[in-house]
């Protein structure tokens, strides 16, 4: 489990994932990869686009749909498959961070699904034993 | 796999079952679910029960907590969950009740074709629609809204678009609120939702949205259908979109502000999906303003799809759309706040009606009704899933008094994407609705693939339900012969 990074959850009409991470700031970006790969093929995403990203909550679940509703926003906005996500700062309750990835070429990227948003359903970031920390979300699909 | 839900389910008949209060802490009313005996065991199988008495918490809430017998499990409300709140008595509006596809609904356009008339051309017609109308992941609209143009739209709806040359000038005629919902305020939508909106203006999207012709196979109840202009073997396109990135992001904005809004006011709900804030907060009146604009987004997104259909058409048949009867039959929005006055307990009140995958069926004599159907009351657009075709309902006077005038939308989910993924492994799809008599078009195989027939329920059992328990009746089925899929 320790390397295990995301996994799917089933969801009757939508798609959840738990994400884990050793840090807080690795769970944010696994959440975020898990999130991609529900998107698109990542495989052959190539690094051609950087962009900074700062978001805040009221706490660390309500940061953690808020950055995944940022980074769904620059999907569709910029039209980019986002594949690594660096956190550089992460406090109570803000985040900035630099996400990469390559504009959307249908000839080359496989897309599997428009993930709308990231809901507040059930939502959990919790620290489940000393440096392993787990989250959980749903996507409206 | 989801939770098997045990709680408490005490049948009232055979049609309706009704979740106590006193089951869970902080119900203000009880829960009731529109089924069949055998569809509930189904419905125990996941969290959607529970939704229903998480919903029956909201502050303000009146009558029940209602969930259709397309229920399934969704995030906050359930799908097909219907709520009403007091707006004089501090009632709130909830974003996660309205959901991320605002407006999200269904246009169903009738022809003078018939079936004969359509099929010799019918791949032909096909190619040219899906050449006509953007479809899929991230597709672009043929037109780009100025911003000046998108905030226009979003006070005036399908109204703007109809105005610019996209319609007949009488097709708003025939659109729910006449394609634009009053309390729009453009102020209130956010430069990201903008920027989403600008170039989707007109597009399909992809998921469970689609375009469908259709041929009338069953005339139920032929009095009603007649008041309709429906006849047997006449050809249909039924039109199910939304409001695309637009509302999504709507939604995303509001419910944020929604977080933080509850702690102000000292809301508790038992979801976060559920965060609301009373209809008169100034949370509340900027997320109703802000919706409505989506809400008008999704029928002028409606109306720019129905103008290409008509061009498609035109350049099949070499005919004029007016020649071949391209004719709005109805519009309903199937994911929408409201405001709207129901009587409750015998007193008549102010209400905003929350639906969330669940459609307006207004009965006969209501002022919402366009004219023409108005003896009759109010059709109901049902579309089934790929394989099985659609239902049009009427809405009646039981409706008015039981359900705030509300009825079900469409089959509902049934079994998981990923389920549905492993069972659709390895299969042609399009193959296997070609020998149904369907031929289908889309731009995403998986798609596809996770919109199979059986992953929802049988759309004609819960028409039967909406049918038997007296929310609305059946006048006609329209079986399916081409599918577009984003």
């Amino acid at each position: 489990m320790a390397t295990e990074k995301f996994r799917i959850l089933d969801h009757t009409a939508d798609i959840g994932i738990m994400a884990w991470g050793k840090t807080l700031a690795k769970l944010f970006a696994n959440a975020a990869l898990g999130m991609f790969s529900l998107i698109g093929e990542l495989d052959r995403v190539e690094n051609r686009f950087t962009t900074q990203v700062a978001v805040d909550g009221n706490d660390y679940e309500d940061l953690l749909v808020t950055w995944l509703n940022e980074l769904l926003y620059l999907f569709e906005a910029e039209g980019v498959l986002l594949k690594e996500f660096t956190i550089q700062d992460l406090g109570q309750y803000y985040l900035k961070g630099i996400v990469s990835g390559e504009p959307i070429d249908v000839a080359k990227h496989t897309i599997h699904r428009v993930v709308k948003a990231c809901t507040y359903y059930e939502v959990k970031v919790e620290k489940i034993r000393p440096q392993l920390w787990r989250a959980q979300v749903y996507f409206d699909i | 796999m989801a939770e098997v839900w045990n709680g408490p389910l005490r049948k009232l008949d055979d049609w309706r079952w009704i979740i106590p209060r006193e089951y869970k802490k902080g119900m203000l009313v009880e829960g009731i679910i529109y089924a069949s005996e055998r569809m509930i065991q189904a419905i125990r199988k996941d969290q959607a029960p529970e939704q229903v008495a998480n919903v029956a918490c909201l502050p303000g809430i009146v009558g029940r907590s209602m969930a259709m017998p397309d229920i399934h499990w969704g995030y906050g409300f359930p799908i097909g969950g219907v709520a009403g709140t007091d707006v004089e008595e501090g009632g709130v509006i909830s974003p996660g009740g309205v959901g991320f596809d605002i407006n999200c609904g269904v246009r169903l356009l009738k022809t003078q074709l018939t079936e004969d008339d359509v099929k010799p051309y019918l791949e032909k017609l096909v190619t040219v629609l899906f050449r006509n109308i953007p479809s899929g992941v991230g597709s672009e609209g043929k037109i780009s809204f100025s911003l000046q143009d998108l905030k226009k739209a979003m006070v005036e709806g399908a109204q703007f678009v109809i105005k610019k040359g996209f319609g007949f000038p009488h097709d708003g005629e025939y659109i729910e609120e006449r394609g634009a919902l009053r309390g729009a305020d453009p102020e209130m939508v956010s430069a990201k939702a903008m920027e989403r909106g600008k170039d989707q203006v007109g597009t399909l999207g992809s998921g469970n949205h689609f375009l469908e012709i259709e041929v009338v196979e069953r005339v139920f109840r032929p009095d009603i259908a007649a008041v309709f202009g429906l006849f047997s073997r006449q050809v249909l396109i039924m039109i199910h979109t939304g409001s695309r990135g637009f509302g999504h992001q709507i939604c995303t904005d509001y419910l944020e502000k929604m977080q933080s809004a509850m702690g102000r006011y000292g809301i508790k709900v038992p979801d976060r999906q559920l965060s609301c804030a009373s209809f008169d907060s100034p949370e509340g009146q900027a997320y109703f303003a802000a919706m409505a604009c989506a809400a008008n987004f999704a029928w002028a997104n409606r109306q720019l799809i129905t103008h290409w259909v008509r061009e498609s058409f035109e350049e099949v048949f070499g005919r004029s759309a007016h020649h071949l009867g391209i004719e709005v039959l109805y519009d309903v929005a199937h994911n929408i706040a409201k405001i709207e006055e129901h009587v409750v307990e015998g007193k008549k009140r102010k209400l905003c009606v929350h639906r969330k995958g669940a459609t307006r069926a207004f009965g006969a004599g209501e002022e919402g009704v366009p004219e023409v159907y108005r003896q009759v009351g109010q059709p109901v657009l049902i579309p089934g899933d790929m394989g099985t075709g659609s239902y049009i309902l009427v809405g009646t006077e039981l409706a008015m008094q039981e359900t705030f005038g509300s009825t079900c939308h469409g089959a509902g989910r049934m079994m998981s994407r990923s389920e549905a993924d492993r069972v659709s492994r390895g299969r042609d799809i399009p193959s296997e609705l070609l020998r149904k008599g369907i031929l289908v078009i889309a731009e995403s195989k998986a798609t596809l693939r996770e919109e199979i027939p059986e992953a929802y329920k049988d759309v004609g059992e819960v028409v039967k339900v909406v049918e038997e328990a007296g929310i609305s009746k059946r006048v006609i089925y329209a079986r399916p012969i081409a599918v577009i899929k984003g």
